[in-house]
């Protein structure tokens, strides 16, 4: 300071010296912009002469942390004035926040009016300037805040750690970053060339811990701006010579998050009349033109954002931007069948403008152009145009001048007016000749769009008799039909086809039909097509001809298709995409007079492509014998096959190994093994596979082939053959049976005959007349038979003393009818010869009978009636029919006498009238010798005697046959 | 207004049932907010707690003294808390738009969060009015915003604020289940 003021001292008291010494700068004052970061500097020089402007230059220095640490020396020129206050910035690289700066300044006069040499003065004192005391309480800071770069520079970030035992960690989008130690509390980290990551900011923290222990988060956003594009294709151009409409396109949008930074604006400046335009849109600005002598333009169009201004400039000629509007009004005038006007407008600009424009005729598949120079109204002449077509005409115009670029297109359709049809129609005919007339059928094809000319409305048929004199018939035809019948007799026929349009008719298509039928007998050739159409030749008609005609039908319509061919020519191909593989085409080739009749000359028939046959014929086996059988497949028609039928392949398969003679083995396509016989002509149907064995099994399968190959696979059918002895056996066997029938048959009817012969019946003695004369002579002791070797059984009907009537049963008619009134025997046993008078009884005991009843009950008498005849019970011998007669007299006994009246006692069969037999007896022994006893019986019936007793049938047997009643 | 009288046992359902409601939804908030503001914040696994805003009440309490409150400290409390948090939340939902415009599922989010905050303040009310206690004095508790905050300070603020809304809301649920316990329907 004493210093300074001992100078001050000498300028103020010695100008001219002063004016050889330096001005020192004084007052220097630094202040931080934390934003910008930046340091602002001002200060001021003193003992300026008055009012007097002095260039001068000032030398700065800045230090960073320590004044020794220079990092930026410069220079400010400046002119000063008398007490002028100099303001100076710089910004800084490292955030004024992580460092102490120190800035001190020295001056030079470097003016001409001054005279050299001119010195330096000497420095200020540093000026220190340190933002961190004012940073605040926290622990640890990250700078700069917010700052804003443009994509691809550098940037210095730094942190202040106000714990030097912390561990600080910086990111960058989660990455670590390295960084350079300024201080134990400052860490500076140099970022090259930041990327843009995204318009909200690229994340920037630092992370303090102690050991593990985060102590705390502070972080920065770093705003990424990208670059700012120059614009590209700048143009403008007008349309009214009012308004210029420039366009552009803007490149990247440069706008970033947080109001960081908007969109960049573009402003036009045009440099002649100096106006400048800011404009709203990013990508187009309408310029107004407000005078009309400016012809040239030079734009300049401004791009800018916080960080960058680009610019792009353009001079140009008004004239040669003009942009036409559309041409508009376009119309056809005069449009007949083959020309039509085109006219249009277009935009009036300027007096003696010029306009070029170009048309196209887009029609019938075709484009035409045309170029035409118009004032303002357009007109051209489209000629040389299709009858009855639609056309499309477009114009698109352009200033004639200068040309700048076409208007859009302004088209329009029109259609050209019909015209008569100009050829005549393609016409066949089919003939079909019947008794006294023909059946002609017309065909014709619709002419092309070509000939056409318009919408066919109907076709005209004349018919004209050539042989007689008469009047021609007309018949039409509406459109589209494309056939028509025409029945005719026996006369030579001309027929004029033509076709019809609004306009006229078409030339006439002439067909001449011949009185004489068409009876030639022509050989059909087989001929082979390919898969595009079939070859045909013919032999040349002898005469003259007109020309040929191929006909043939379309399959499946069935429809009749014809070709014609040319006069010189005996061959034509056939290809249509109709044919269809496996269908059999018939071509017909016919020669055309020149009186226009048709001759049929050659027949062909093919195939476009042979199938193999579509189904194997039905084969009947015949003639089957031990050793042979017969195929036979008559019935299976060749013609509708599709492929012509070569001939058969009969497949054979048997248990032997080895092929039968003609055969040859052959393996199937499911790999079994079997025999094949081929034959080879297709109307040969029947095969004898001969050769075989007798019982033994066989298959076989036939199928018929065409060139392309066999019929579908099928199942094999099985045949065996008989056994060799059964026809033998069946050649004996009948007539065996036979034989054996017819004996029968006789036997049958002969019965009576033959029994008369072989067993008479044996004569009844009681019908016979001894029996009456033994009556009549009342003899009882005159019998006619005496068994006196059987065994019989007897009956005793046990009968109420009242008298009850007994009647025998067991033989057709009662012999006798007795009235008792004693119980009374009726002794049915065979007796002696003397055995008249009462005799002993023996009693039996059945011990399967009701005990109960027999106990209950004892031996009563039994007195013979004197006269029975016990005779008759030779008849009864049988068991069979005794039991037959008990049933029949029980039942009859219950139904005359009422119940326990009268009692059936069955004696035992095995009873005999030996005496020696009644001591076993082991009942009743105190009963008379000479009257055997009989225990109660039950006669039961045979049906129910037959099941095993049981209880309730021996509790009904009781109660029907109650003993007390029975004994009383 | 003269509201009919609730009963307290109502209205600390109704409170219940909304604070239960806001508990479901306010680790959503956390999350949507954190993925929207970049690393470190959209780093699977992060957590600040020691990150703190001197104007919004931490929700953290002993439990001992949490317990030992009375009914009107400690909706006192609660109510002050929600308070600042619909301020807090509003200034967050101003800071986004700012920053995300173009994140309209994290801006409708937190201002769903605010009126649901706004619903609780007023339940809670209608609990301290039920219940006679007296209401404590509304206030800004906000205060003096820093609006010159940096992006990041701001991204920070918005985390301690939404990770704040989720604790008290689990504190409001805490609170309310104790009152709820005292006063059975």
């Amino acid at each position: 300071m004493l210093v300074l003021n001992i100078i001050s001292y000498f300028i103020l008291i010695f100008p001219v010296l002063a004016e050889r010494l330096p001005l020192t700068p004084v007052s220097l004052k630094v202040s931080t912009n934390s934003i910008r970061q930046s340091l602002h500097l001002q200060w001021t020089v003193h003992n300026l002469p008055y009012h007097q402007e002095l260039k001068m230059v000032f030398q700065i220095q800045i230090s960073r942390i320590e004044t020794s640490n220079v990092v930026w020396v410069g220079n400010y020129s400046t002119t000063v004035k008398w007490n002028q206050v100099l303001h100076w910035s710089w910004e800084s690289e490292l955030p004024l926040e992580c460092a102490t700066h120190f800035v001190r300044i020295k001056s030079v006069i470097d003016d001409a009016s001054f005279p050299e040499p001119n010195f330096w003065s000497n420095w200020s004192s540093w000026e220190e300037v340190s933002v961190q005391d004012s940073l605040g309480q926290s622990m640890l800071f990250v700078f700069p805040k917010d700052k804003l770069v443009e994509e691809g520079s550098n940037v210095t970030i730094c942190y202040v750690s106000r714990n030097i035992q912390n561990n600080v960690s910086c990111y960058l989008e989660g990455k670590q970053i390295q960084g350079e130690q300024l201080d134990p509390h400052v860490t500076a980290f140099n970022l090259n060339s930041v990327p843009f990551i995204r318009n909200r900011g690229t994340n920037i923290y630092c992370e303090a811990s102690q050991g593990n222990v985060s102590k705390g988060i502070k972080g920065i956003v770093l705003f990424v701006s990208k670059v700012l594009e120059e614009p590209k294709d700048f143009s403008c151009e007008t349309q009214d010579f009012k308004t210029l409409h420039c366009t552009w396109d803007p490149g990247t949008d440069t706008a970033l998050g947080w109001s960081k930074q908007p969109s960049q604006s573009y402003t036009l400046f045009e440099s002649f009349s100096g106006e400048k335009k800011l404009c709203t849109h990013k990508n187009w600005c309408n310029w107004q033109i407000t005078q009309d002598s400016q012809e040239t333009y030079n734009f300049t169009l401004i791009a800018e954002n916080y960080l960058r201004k680009r610019s792009v400039n353009m001079l140009f000629n008004l004239t040669h931007r003009v942009y036409l509007m559309n041409p508009f009004s376009v119309n056809f005038e005069n449009v007949n069948a083959t020309n039509a006007i085109m006219t249009w407008k277009v935009h009036s600009m300027r007096n003696n403008f010029t306009y070029f424009c170009q048309i196209e005729l887009h029609g019938e598949g075709k484009m035409m152009q045309y170029d035409v120079s118009i004032n303002v109204n357009g007109e051209y002449f489209l000629s040389e145009l299709e009858p009855a077509t639609e056309y499309m005409a477009r114009v698109r115009c352009a200033d004639a001048s200068h040309f700048w670029k076409w208007t859009e297109w302004s088209g329009q359709n029109f259609t050209t007016l019909e015209a008569a049809p100009s050829e005549a129609p393609d016409v066949w005919r089919s003939v079909n000749s019947e008794p006294g007339n023909h059946t002609v059928t017309l065909f014709w094809k619709p002419l092309s769009k070509l000939h056409a000319n318009g919408k066919i409305l109907f076709y005209n048929v004349v018919v004209e008799n050539l042989d007689k004199p008469s009047r021609s018939e007309l018949h039409s035809i509406p459109a589209p039909a494309n056939s028509t019948k025409l029945i005719l007799d026996r006369c030579s026929y001309q027929i004029c086809v033509t076709a019809n349009n609004s306009v006229g008719a078409s030339p006439a298509s002439i067909i001449v039909i011949s009185a004489d039928p068409e009876n030639k007998e022509v050989e059909e050739e087989r001929i082979a097509g390919t898969e595009g159409g079939f070859s045909l030749s013919w032999k040349p008609q002898p005469g003259d001809v007109i020309g040929y005609v191929v006909d043939w039908c379309d399959h499946p319509q069935d429809v009749l298709q014809w070709k014609n061919v040319g006069p010189n020519t005996t061959s034509t191909v056939i290809s249509t995409d109709a044919f269809r593989p496996g269908v059999r085409y018939d071509f017909r080739i016919y020669g055309l007079s020149t009186k226009r009749i048709a001759c049929l000359l050659e027949k062909k028939t093919g195939y476009s492509q042979e199938l193999a046959p579509s189904d194997n014929p039905h084969v009947l086996v015949d003639m089957l014998t031990p050793h042979s059988f017969t195929l036979s497949w008559k019935d299976y028609s060749t013609d509708s096959q599709p492929g012509f039928i070569q001939g058969y392949h009969v497949y054979l398969k048997s248990k032997a190994r080895q092929c039968h003679p003609r055969f040859q083995k052959a393996v199937l396509s499911d790999g079994s093994e079997c025999c094949k016989y081929k034959i080879d002509n297709p109307e040969e149907k029947a095969l004898i596979v001969d050769n075989l064995k007798p019982e033994s099994f066989y298959e076989f399968f036939v199928t018929p082939f065409t060139s392309a190959g066999e019929g579908p696979n099928a199942t094999f059918t099985k045949v065996t053959t008989p056994d060799e002895h059964s026809s033998m056996l069946i050649h004996i066997l009948l007539p065996m049976v036979f034989c054996v029938l017819l004996i029968m048959i006789v036997c049958y009817l002969k019965s009576q005959w033959i029994k008369e012969t072989c067993y008479p019946d044996i004569p009844d003695p009681y019908k016979s007349s001894i029996l009456s004369l033994i009556k009549f002579k009342e003899n009882p002791h005159l019998t006619i038979m005496n068994v006196s070797d059987c065994i019989p059984d007897a009956i005793e009907v046990v009968s109420k003393p009242e008298g009850t009537k007994i009647q025998l049963l067991g033989t057709r008619k009662s012999l006798t009818e007795t009235e008792l009134t004693k119980p009374n025997y009726l002794y049915l046993l065979p007796t002696e010869k003397n055995h008249s008078g009462p005799g002993p009884c023996i009693c039996f005991e059945n011990f399967t009978y009701n005990q109960a009843a027999s106990d209950a009950g004892s031996c009563g008498h039994v007195p013979v009636p004197p006269k029975a005849p016990p005779s008759m019970l030779g008849l009864m011998t049988s068991p069979e029919n005794v039991l037959k007669a008990l049933e029949k007299n029980y039942m009859n006994s219950l139904g005359e006498v009422p119940a326990g009246e009268t009692s059936l006692n069955y004696v035992s069969q095995l009873a005999s009238p030996m005496s020696g037999d009644k001591d076993s007896l082991p009942t009743n022994p105190g009963e008379p010798p000479h009257c055997s006893e009989y225990k109660m019986q039950m006669a039961v019936p045979l049906r129910l005697a037959l099941p095993p007793p049981t209880e309730n049938s021996s509790l009904s047997s009781i109660t029907l046959l109650d003993p007390g009643e029975h004994y009383r | 207004s003269s509201a009919a009288p609730i009963s307290p046992a109502e209205t600390i359902s109704q409170a219940y049932s909304l604070a239960l409601y806001m508990q479901k939804n306010t680790s959503m908030l956390l999350q949507t907010y954190l993925q929207y503001q970049g690393s470190p914040f959209s780093d699977p696994g992060f957590s600040a707690p020691e990150l703190q805003l001197s104007s919004l009440p931490p929700a953290t309490a002993f439990f001992k003294t949490w317990r030992a409150l009375d009914d009107g400290e400690r909706l006192s409390l609660a109510q002050g808390a929600f308070l600042a948090l619909t301020q807090h939340l509003q200034l967050v939902k101003d800071d986004q738009s700012d920053l995300n415009p173009g994140s309209p599922i994290l801006l409708a989010q937190l201002g769903t969060a605010r009126l649901r905050a706004q619903g609780l303040l007023g339940n809670m009310a209608a609990i301290m009015t039920a219940l006679g206690l007296p209401m404590p004095p509304e206030e800004d508790t906000l205060g003096l915003v820093a609006f010159g905050a940096s992006a990041f300070e701001r991204k920070c603020r918005g985390y301690v604020v939404t990770r704040e809304y989720g604790h008290w809301t689990d504190r409001a649920v805490r609170d309310l289940a104790l009152l709820k316990a005292k006063y059975p329907a």
